[in-house]
């Protein structure tokens, strides 16, 4: 894909993300692992930003300080998943 | 609420939710965009720790599909924040990007057309748990909404979110399907009593957020979770008569609390010639007002037989229900006294 701009490649990988999260998959960690890529994009799209407008990067840093407290709140949720029902197969769902 | 809550040994109950309301407050008085976004994640994760402390399979799921959609809306959020920055458009509401923004906003309220994880997991959750997330949980993103809205998209979203609410909830047997259908319908008198004023939507909200207390309130004190629990056990002339008024008001009847916000966004709405759009919320109001009246029409007019093994025990606490009814009869004048 031909890249003009940098603003494409964040484009691409948030939606790139964004399709395997939606996509139908046998586990569950792989849609936390498309979360984790999102936010990867977002992270590296904010670093260009604020490298652009010759910020300091602490807002960058509050942002991943909640990344990846969202994604241990996820893992969490995970292990307890695996712990009810055994495997994190989206199979199991049975009873929504 | 706080009586259960204390009763239980569940201090760590009352710690998230602390955070819960102070994430609120973070989300809506935030100086910037990112501040918002934060607001919003801390919603999330403290309000994960509240739904999923029961160990069945059941919460787990429930926990589940919530963390999943309310993070990709946050993530999408701020991705959208982070354009709007970088192309300069903090005042220009006719994009796509406003739209995109709204769109996140909206599946982090479960409003349709992003709706179809909220009667799922409002069936796997307690009423208390219920009750925060069909009122807290839709201040933030609201308020959020009304800072930077496509007022086209907007009324698109809020003629959905009618048409979904009342049509979705006239196959449901299970009473939280029910109010979570009757919850996205007025999230679409929501949505544009905010687009109107804030302070509309605060009085819709706080009369909303009364109603939808009393009621859960009354089904949690006798455990009922499913239609056939209203009409099988034999209640009290006081109850079914608290029943009858708590849902007449939350579809709107006039002489009951409900109908006061539902008024005066009608006279809005007719003053400012937005005929179709009247057309929609009168409609959708009369199939929801249909589904209240189907439960409390066999529950209120037939007299069935009183089970020995089903022993309520609401003769003590009547005056609870009595306040409740007074307030939903008269609320009609005293909310003139309040707001006007």
């Amino acid at each position: 894909m031909l890249i003009y701009d940098i603003r494409f490649l964040f484009i691409y990988m948030f939606f790139v993300g964004n399709l395997i999260f939606v996509s139908k998959n046998k586990h569950l960690l792989v849609v936390l692992l498309s979360l984790e890529f999102i936010v990867l994009s977002i992270f590296f799209f904010f670093l260009v930003l604020l490298m652009f407008i010759d910020y300091d990067m602490y807002m960058l840093m509050v942002f991943l300080v909640f990344s990846v407290c969202e994604g241990s709140l996820g893992l969490s949720i995970l292990v307890s998943m695996i712990r009810s029902h055994g495997n994190d197969y989206f199979q199991s769902f049975s009873m929504l | 609420m706080f009586f259960f809550i204390l009763t239980n040994n569940n201090s760590n109950k009352m710690f998230f939710l602390f955070i819960l309301f102070f994430s609120t407050l973070i989300s809506i008085s935030s100086n910037s965009w990112f501040g918002c976004w934060i607001g919003l994640e801390i919603n999330l994760l403290s309000f994960i720790p509240l739904i999923s402390n029961s160990k069945n399979l059941l919460s787990v799921e429930t926990s589940l599909k919530y963390f999943l959609t309310q993070s990709l809306a946050s993530i999408n959020f701020l991705f959208m924040i982070l354009i709007k920055f970088s192309l300069l458009k903090n005042f220009d509401m006719n994009n796509i990007i406003s739209i995109m923004m709204n769109s996140s906003l909206l599946m982090k309220m479960g409003s349709a057309p992003f709706h179809f994880w909220f009667p799922n997991i409002v069936e796997g959750l307690s009423w208390m748990n219920n009750f925060m997330l069909m009122t807290w949980q839709k201040i933030s993103p609201m308020i959020l909404l009304s800072y930077y809205f496509n007022k086209n998209f907007l009324i698109f979203m809020i003629i959905m979110n009618l048409i979904i609410g009342s049509l979705g909830g006239l196959n449901q047997t299970s009473l939280r399907k029910l109010l979570a259908f009757s919850s996205i319908n007025n999230l679409g008198w929501m949505i544009f009593s905010i687009m109107i004023s804030e302070n509309l939507w605060l009085f819709y909200f706080l009369i909303y957020s009364m109603m939808i207390f009393m009621m859960i309130s009354l089904f949690f004190l006798m455990n009922m979770y499913f239609m056939n629990q209203l009409f099988i056990n034999n209640m009290n002339f006081f109850i079914k008569l608290n029943l009858l008024i708590n849902f007449l008001s939350l579809g709107g009847l006039p002489p009951f609390m409900g109908f006061m916000p539902k008024w005066i966004i009608i006279n809005f709405l007719l003053i400012n010639k937005f005929y179709f759009l009247t057309f929609i919320f009168m409609m959708t109001s009369l199939i929801i007002i249909y589904y209240y009246i189907r439960i409390i029409y066999s529950s209120f007019m037939f007299n069935y037989f009183k089970m020995k093994w089903v022993n309520l025990l609401m003769k003590n606490n009547m005056s609870l229900i009595n306040l409740s009814s007074f307030i939903s009869i008269s609320s009609m004048i005293l909310s003139t006294f309040i707001f006007m």
